[in-house]
């Protein structure tokens, strides 16, 4: 535990000191030769992503888990397409599925909030005091810049939407980048110290222990 | 149950089907009404147009197929913009799925640029493809563009790429054009690019993100925004290329005007229900 | 029929397929999330396969010995599939973190909280400026939690709130018009004259088949509102 840790500080300072002091040759290229290592490694860490997944999905199959046959479905789909994109990436069959099939799927499901956000908000978003009151009104203005028909039915909401957009919202903002900023400065004081370990897997480990 | 009680307890699927064709209506019977521009597209557009001729600039392609549809036409649009002006572009993209979609974006561009403009793979234009690791990746990305790419997405090596020969860091590129999408990225560029090498930068983002990233345009590292449908609409319109995206904006008209109604609707319900000692 | 027509086509079919869980869930739009989580998996992998392949192992093929580094670290990464290996893939991810890290860190810092900062020193001669520094200060001050609300700092906090949701009223707005669009960017290419007519038939299809299974209590109907 404690190589990895010195190993996470040491990294990290030395991206942190590049920045700010002029550096040898040989650090410059220490740090860029590092750099492609993080994109690399963080390439391989999608591919594991994807098999643990299929894993998942064999394993399920396997044991006639709750609903398996939809697995089948995901382990054909799965074992077709990374087959045809590893003997070539550029290839027109495995393009055409991905276009065709995964893209207009992945389309629909994102915009499936669409119908919920809209039931939800008849149902939830109410002006019970003056602070939802705030936050709906808020939301309505904006709507309603947004939409072509809204600036011809009410045009005040358009200067008046482009102004909580730049100002009141923008400050509230301006605060939490402000205050992730130095949440992420805290975080790396704590990585880089030792005080903080969870990137390193404990968690599994204990988890898998008990 | 009181029809009071009976419209606040309305099924969810009614509220789905009126939705639908809320929004289908207007797809299948389009109308254009006029629309004003906002000021952050219109910063963007701007900028873009100030650019001098020669110049090479950078460009994140970010849409993916949910955000295609929404950001792909003022994209397509943008690169007929810049490359009508004699600019060069470098594309790269910080997901696989938004790698492939660029290649349509150019592809889309490239078949809508008038006659005479020079439009070559690997002298006017090259889309070096996917760079992984999030904002590291667009670091190391900017520091040292060939410690990361060995060759562009379609597989030429960067020795053998033209426009490349004199381009290997974020410091030599004119500006940089962040088309996000809904990836949440545009702080990497600002943190890896805009503040580091002093890179000049607008983009693009869903409607959804535009007020994150206020303070950033506030502030006066990033340039305006194109902000969803609208903005590409609104970009379209500035290039006096009105197509897809306008029609798209337009048809938000309904579901917007519904989703209002029944905010309003929920909202008198309530009232009139908390009078009568009934709401929660 | 070429490809093109063909692929919206198929689209469209799994889109409706997509769709269909809004009525609930049923078998259609349980397959069609498993195509699509195959599919975009198998895509994942042969594209980052493909980077790590030009990045990592042509570069060694090709005398560049320094990514044998890479690729051993890569290979360690795996040990994470088996509990008593874990340890091991502790050094690709320690090379992960803290390049990321020290990366967001160096930046942010200009970036996000002296930038930030900077562009709220503003003169105190308008509405505007003055929104803005009241604003951002107050909206900042909501975050600290170690203080007693109490005092002036109690109004501080009311005010921060405020602006908070301003914010969160403004980005609700935002993406309700972004859902909106998401939907029509889909319907666009489902509605298109040349494949309306397959849409209409597929949907056709779709609810009469739903309505055999939710008829014959084959498909168990959702009942909640």
């Amino acid at each position: 535990m404690q190589i990895p840790m010195i190993l996470t500080a040491v990294i990290g300072l030395l991206m942190i000191i590049e920045f700010f002091f002029p550096m040898p040759a040989s650090v410059t290229s220490l740090n860029v030769t590092l750099r492609s290592f993080v994109t690399i490694i963080s390439a391989t860490a999608l591919i594991l992503g994807t098999i643990v997944l299929t894993i998942f999905h064999t394993k399920k199959v396997g044991t006639r888990g709750s609903e398996w046959y939809y697995s089948i479905v995901y382990v054909v789909a799965f074992v077709v397409t990374a087959g045809l994109g590893v003997l070539n990436v550029r290839d027109t069959t495995f393009l055409w599925i991905y276009n065709n099939m995964t893209s207009p799927i992945g389309a629909a499901l994102y915009s499936l909030t669409a119908f919920y956000i809209t039931s939800a908000a008849y149902r939830v978003l109410r002006a019970r005091n003056w602070n939802a009151a705030v936050l709906l009104v808020c939301a309505l203005v904006v709507l309603l810049m947004l939409i072509p028909i809204g600036a011809i039915l009410f045009p005040p909401v358009v200067p008046l939407g482009e102004w909580i957009r730049s100002f009141p919202s923008g400050a509230g903002f301006r605060g939490m980048i402000i205050g992730t900023s130095l949440g992420i400065m805290g975080l790396g004081v704590r990585v880089f110290m030792g005080r903080q370990k969870e990137h390193l897997g404990i968690r599994e480990e204990r988890r898998d222990s008990e | 149950m009181s029809l009071m009680d009976k419209m606040l307890a309305l099924d969810q699927r009614i509220i789905f089907a009126l939705m639908f064709i809320a929004l289908a209506f207007p797809i299948l019977s389009p109308v254009i009404l006029p629309m004003n521009i906002q000021q952050y597209s219109r910063d963007s557009f701007e900028f873009a147009d100030s650019i001098p001729s020669g110049s090479v600039v950078l460009i994140e392609g970010g849409l993916g197929a949910a955000t295609y549809p929404q950001g792909g036409p003022g994209l397509e649009v943008q690169i007929v913009h810049l490359l009508s002006k004699d600019i060069k572009l470098v594309f790269f993209s910080i997901g696989t799925e938004t790698a492939a979609w660029t290649v349509t974006a150019i592809d889309n561009a490239l078949a809508k640029l008038p006659s005479g403009v020079a439009a070559e793979n690997g002298v006017n234009w090259v889309h070096m493809g996917y760079v992984p690791g999030g904002e590291s990746g667009v670091a190391a990305f900017a520091n040292d563009i060939r410690s990361v790419k060995t060759e562009d997405h379609f597989g030429t090596p960067i020795g053998q790429i033209p426009l490349m020969s004199d381009i290997n860091k974020a410091s030599d590129f004119a500006a940089l054009f962040w088309w996000g999408g809904s990836e949440g990225s545009i702080p990497f560029g600002i943190r890896q690019i805009v503040t580091p090498f002093g890179v000049p930068m607008t983009g693009m983002c869903t409607t959804n993100e535009v007020p994150n990233y206020t303070p950033y345009i506030n502030s006066g590292q990033m340039i305006g925004i194109i902000g969803g449908v609208r903005g590409s609409a609104e970009y379209e319109y500035l290039m006096g290329m009105p197509g897809l995206a306008l029609g798209q904006a337009m048809a938000t008209n309904f579901g917007g005007l519904l989703w209002a109604l029944l905010v309003v609707l929920g909202n008198v319900l309530y009232f009139v229900a908390r009078r009568e000692g009934g709401a929660k | 029929m070429d490809s093109f027509l063909l692929g919206l086509i198929a689209g469209s079919f799994v889109s409706i397929g997509a769709y269909s869980v809004l009525i609930g869930d049923n078998p259609l739009s349980k397959f069609t999330e498993n195509l699509y989580m195959g599919i975009l998996g198998g895509f994942i992998f042969a594209t980052n396969w493909n980077y790590v392949r030009t990045s990592a192992i042509n570069p060694v093929l090709q005398g560049n010995y320094i990514f044998v580094v890479a690729v051993i670290l890569c290979v360690m990464l795996f040990s994470r599939l088996k509990i008593e290996w874990l340890w091991l893939s502790r050094y690709p991810v320690a090379v992960t973190v803290g390049a990321g890290l020290g990366l967001a860190i160096r930046t942010s810092v200009m970036a996000d909280f002296l930038g930030q900062i900077n562009a709220t020193v503003l003169p105190l001669n308008n509405i505007n400026n003055l929104v803005m520094i009241v604003g951002t200060v107050t909206a900042a001050a909501y975050f600290i939690f170690t203080a007693q609300m109490e005092g002036p700092y109690k109004y501080v906090n009311q005010t921060g709130r405020i602006f908070l949701l301003a914010a969160f009223g403004v980005t609700y707005g935002q993406t309700v018009s972004f859902r909106f669009e998401l939907v029509i960017g889909r319907l666009v290419d489902m509605l298109r004259p040349e494949v309306a007519l397959y849409t209409y038939a597929m949907l056709l299809l779709v609810a009469l088949g739903l309505g055999y299974g939710y008829y014959t209590k084959k498909i168990k109907w959702y009942s909640g509102r």
